[in-house]
């Protein structure tokens, strides 16, 4: 191998990237500068894969969005004074390494991009795939991802709230690991951007001492998992969430008392991504001295640049507030320097001591990072979606195989491990469909819920991704609120491939048009590729498995207020079961979504028709104290096509007052069906029948059926 | 006029905020003690140590915290018989300050657990909680809440009517049941449920609201 | 039998939070100290002999007890 080969495998740059990094350059570029092009223009800082397709979501943004892409989350205004910041990000490849350290550190990461805004984190949600519970590593991993969310979360004292986990075979080599971080802006409170402003204003580092971890994390993250990879040993990133929680009470405090200009997380290819976003998004040069930086052990001035040690931020303040800056930080027992100023000159000057290492215009490497149009099949993008397989079976078996087995069992033994209610706003928990809390300063409620199932987006894309806005918004509306904004985490495979591709254009397009017909805005968020895995079949051939395609979503909804929500489960007995049909046709979901919301409020208890069609719905809606009864008549239950049919958009109710119900359908002529009527205890649906007590006995053990680990 | 209360603050306490705003809901001042300062006892009515992972709970929960320089006016308020709470982190604290008997180890599932859990108040002697009902509802939130104490000691505190709050059905293998512990003199008081996460209806229960 | 000692520390490239939050606070309470790392320490018993113990020690600390990538460990002798 030559020097130049050399240098783009230990850099992951393709040599079509190296002709044109040298052309910006005017010369053959430096070792810094082969670094800090690697960390830039890696498919996980710069998007290059996925941009083109992503622009288009900003046709969905709405007068609600305060603040998008491009600052480090979106911000939502919710009247009254209120903004939310939320986004959700993906931490799979490290958590398949590492699977404790790697949640905790996407925990961190994402709460950063929150409380960097200025809002303090109030909720966590998270979104995991697994792979089969026999699979190799596979107990080891759940585990290990659900004590790491825990360890973390629980130590920074911000309460996850729901969350939503899968398992299939195509994670077995490749979980996705997925954290929404919820925000909350009171009255008054100031937004913090990352746009670094100022000529002569200095540059701060403050929070954790720079060690080696992670170097070249932001590649790592753009390749695909190769079999072996146990062997490799790269330098995991160890978390510290109280380190966090210092991190987080101190900058809320300076940004509260407008001591910053500008902050940034140190994320991803840590002080060279931020530094130099900072500068682009502010027009403005920077001079930097790297021996300044705090460090904990002797580091070359590249692995400075790439360092992804945890918990630092990077901050610009006026030399006049220094003082009192630092006194905050260090009241605080945090670690703050001066390591640079902003500059005349639209150039980003490295310094070690007095030499000059490298000086570069910061849009070189941000703004004019390649952007690829990788080839997929165009017309395969609009195809009609096929229709969608109905399980099929005797309820008795479907319920001993499927309700039993792992994709629907209790994930109580999961969510129990978190904090659910730190920060006292939590009105409902993870134990129920959509978490709710309660917003300080007005008293509404905050629902948030997580989206995209596997099962759908394993048969057809475009309905799966349709299928992760509508059916988290339907969900909410069932339960009273209104559906306001959404981030998303795409988690594809390698986008080479043009298969893959095709997935994820035919993904983001789906996307745009669900939230489109819900008037929702997508404010932020994230794209994971590269989720494969390489390996030998059984003739010794090399085969890549991509994962099923995964765009997953995060949404947030509003209350009017936390009173009386609609229960997961039937309340009371001798009340008479509804199912409504949603329409869903060219948009008119939305306004079905209106209706619900109206229904909702006269409703004891409501539930989506899910996974395993209505039987399964009402099945889950037995699992409090009261049974139900089919009606013989009901022809949504006797007609074999729809009991198991998994995708009606349609919600079965219990309503308090029968009658108000009835005429609220009737007047909105809403298409409906009486399903039957709750009873005391046992449960019987057509041909099915089981008492109360086997029942409860069935689903005692939950998800420590397949996973004994977490018993 | 009204009565202030001390929030003790240490580095990774996280329900100080919340039981700020409890207290302030009940009508008390509430004022944060920052961990590196000592300060005015004669100041306060009570001094109340909130839950979360103060010091990040190394080395064990609550031992690095029991050296801050502000516990050494804890202990001099409460050695004068003032009233002092400590909730969750705040109990693991008192113990390895010698405030309370007894030490708070890793519960019997070695897992972290968040669960709703039905309590019997056993004593009344104490400042906080006066008016609670004989059971009561409150959540839990720990990963070490397992009440430990030598079987002759455990004695002590039940002839001394020490043991103030205790599991109906227990959820973390604590001794003899115990959620709650008195000192002697019944003026500090430790539970390692959380009153201040059950003050309203929409919270799930309000049985929180009486302890202060 | 045969009584060995496996020490666990955190590899010395990796952050030691532990260590960081216990250096800084006997530090803040003046006890004068330089550095602290923290790890952990287990005993283990054999019935074989000492050197068929030793090599079972390490393949126990290897697999389970240590994180080969954020750990290190040494087998001590006892007794």
């Amino acid at each position: 191998m030559n020097d130049l080969q050399n240098k783009l495998s230990r850099y992951r740059m393709k040599p079509v990237e190296y002709e044109k990094m040298r052309k910006l350059l005017g010369k053959e570029p430096s070792n810094i500068e082969w670094a800090l092009f690697s960390a830039l223009w890696s498919e996980h800082c710069s998007y290059k894969s996925s941009k083109i397709h992503l622009k288009k979501f900003s046709e969905t943004l709405n007068d609600r969005v305060v603040n998008s892409q491009g600052e480090n989350a979106g911000v939502v205004d919710l009247g009254q004074g209120e903004r939310i910041a939320f986004k959700m990000e993906s931490h799979n490849h490290p958590s398949f390494i590492e699977p404790y350290q790697g949640a905790a550190t996407g925990v961190g990461g994402i709460l950063r991009d929150i409380f960097t805004m200025g809002a303090r984190p109030i909720a966590l949600a998270d979104y995991l795939c697994f792979g089969s519970p026999t699979a190799p590593r596979m107990q080891a991993l759940v585990d290990g991802v659900v004590r790491g969310i825990a360890g973390y979360g629980n130590s920074v004292g911000v309460p996850t709230v729901t969350g939503q986990t899968q398992f299939d075979d195509s994670f077995n080599q490749n979980i996705l690991v997925n954290a929404m971080a919820v925000g909350y802006l009171a009255p008054g409170d100031p937004i913090a951007l990352s746009k670094a402003e100022g000529v002569g204003h200095w540059v701060v580092v403050v929070g954790a001492q720079t060690g080696k971890d992670g170097v070249h994390g932001a590649s790592m993250a753009s390749q695909s998992f190769e079999e072996g990879q146990d062997d490799l040993k790269p330098n995991v990133q160890i978390g510290d969430p109280y380190f966090e929680k210092l991190l987080i009470e101190s900058c809320l405090e300076v940004i509260q008392k407008k001591l910053v200009v500008a902050i940034q997380d140190m994320g991803a290819a840590g002080l060279t991504s931020s530094s130099f976003e900072m500068a682009s998004k502010g027009q403005i040069g920077m001079d930097l001295r790297l021996d300044l930086v705090p460090v904990r052990e002797n580091l070359s001035p590249e692995e400075l640049l790439l360092s992804e040690s945890q918990e630092r931020m990077l901050l610009i303040c006026k030399p006049s507030q220094w003082e009192q800056l630092e006194k905050h930080f260090l009241n605080w027992g945090l670690v703050v320097a001066k390591i640079g100023e902003l500059t005349a000159g639209r150039k980003v000057r490295l310094f070690w001591e007095k030499e000059i290492l490298c000086e570069i215009d910061p849009d070189v490497l941000v703004e004019n990072a390649p952007v690829y149009d990788r080839p997929y099949h165009a017309g395969q993008i609009s195809s009609a979606a096929k229709e969608i397989k109905r399980i099929s079976g005797n309820l008795k078996d479907l319920y001993q195989q499927k309700f039993l087995g792992v994709d629907h069992s209790s994930r109580e033994s999961i969510y129990r491990q978190y904090d659910q209610r730190v920060g006292a706003l939590t009105v409902q928990d993870a134990s129920v469909d959509v978490a709710l809390l309660r917003l300080p300063a007005s008293g509404r409620g905050l629902s948030i819920n997580v989206g995209c199932r596997s099962f759908l987006m394993k048969q057809d894309v475009q309905i799966g991704a349709k299928d992760a806005v509508y059916y988290p918004a339907l969900q909410m509306a069932i339960k009273g609120c209104q559906p306001i904004a959404l981030t998303d985490c795409l988690n594809f495979g390698n986008p080479e491939n043009p298969e893959v591709m095709t997935q994820f254009v035919a993904s983001c397009e789906a996307l745009r048009r669900a939230c489109l017909d819900l008037d929702l805005p997508i404010v932020s968020g994230n794209v994971s590729f590269y989720n494969e895995t390489q390996s030998q079949n059984a003739r010794g051939e090399l085969v890549r498995e991509n994962i099923i395609p995964t765009p997953a979503t995060g949404l947030i909804g509003l209350r009017e207020n936390v009173s009386d929500v609609p229960a997961d489960v039937f309340q009371k007995s001798g009340r008479t079961v509804f199912l409504v049909d949603g329409r869903e046709v060219q948009g008119s979901l939305k306004v079905d979504l209106a209706h619900f919301i109206q229904l909702s409020k006269l409703s004891a208890s409501s539930q989506m028709v899910s996974q395993g069609g209505l039987f399964f719905s009402l099945l889950k809606m037995c699992q409090g104290q009261i049974g139900f009864e089919v009606n013989e008549k009901s022809e949504s239950l006797t007609n074999k096509r729809t009991i198991t049919s998994e995708i009606l958009y349609a919600a079965i109710f219990e309503p308090k007052d029968q009658d108000m119900f009835e005429n609220y359908l009737s007047q909105h002529k809403m298409s409906f069906s009486k399903l039957g009527k709750t009873n005391d205890s046992d449960i019987s649906i057509l041909d099915f029948f089981i008492t109360r007590e086997a029942f409860d006995t069935d689903r005692a053990r939950g998800l420590r059926r397949d996973f004994e680990i977490l018993a | 006029m009204k009565k202030k209360m001390g929030i003790v603050q240490f580095p990774g306490s996280n329900c100080d905020r919340d039981l700020f705003s409890f207290v302030t809901k009940k009508g008390y001042f509430a004022e944060f003690l920052w961990h590196k300062n000592s300060f005015n006892e004669s100041d306060f009515e009570a001094l109340l140590l909130p839950g979360g992972f103060s010091y990040g709970d190394y080395l064990r929960a609550g031992a690095l915290a029991a050296l801050s320089p502000v516990m050494t006016s804890v202990k001099s308020f409460a050695k004068k018989g003032g009233p002092v709470l400590g909730i969750c982190n705040g109990f693991q604290i008192l113990t390895e300050a010698g405030l309370l008997p007894g030490a708070l180890i890793k519960n019997q599932s070695l897992r972290f657990q968040d669960q709703w859990v039905d309590l019997e108040v056993s004593s009344s002697g104490t400042y906080f909680g006066k008016k609670l009902k004989k059971t009561i509802r409150l959540p839990i939130a720990h990963g070490q809440g397992r009440f430990y104490l030598p079987e002759f000691d455990l004695k002590l505190l039940q002839d001394n009517d020490q043991i103030w709050l205790t599991y109906l059905d227990n959820p973390n293998g604590s001794m003899a049941n115990i959620a709650g512990v008195l000192n002697r003199e019944k003026n500090v008081a430790a539970l390692m449920p959380h009153p201040e996460r059950a003050i309203e209806d929409w919270m799930g229960s309000k049985d929180g609201w009486d302890f202060l | 039998m045969t009584k060995l000692g496996v020490k666990i520390m955190p590899r010395k490239v990796i952050l030691d939070s532990q260590g960081r939050a216990v250096e800084q606070t006997l530090k803040l309470n003046q006890m004068n100290v330089q550095h602290v790392r923290v790890g952990k320490f287990i005993e283990l018993e054999f019935q074989q002999n000492k050197n068929d113990a030793l090599i079972e020690a390490r393949r126990i600390a290897e697999k389970v007890l240590s994180n080969p990538l954020i750990e290190t460990f040494e087998i001590v002798e006892m007794e």
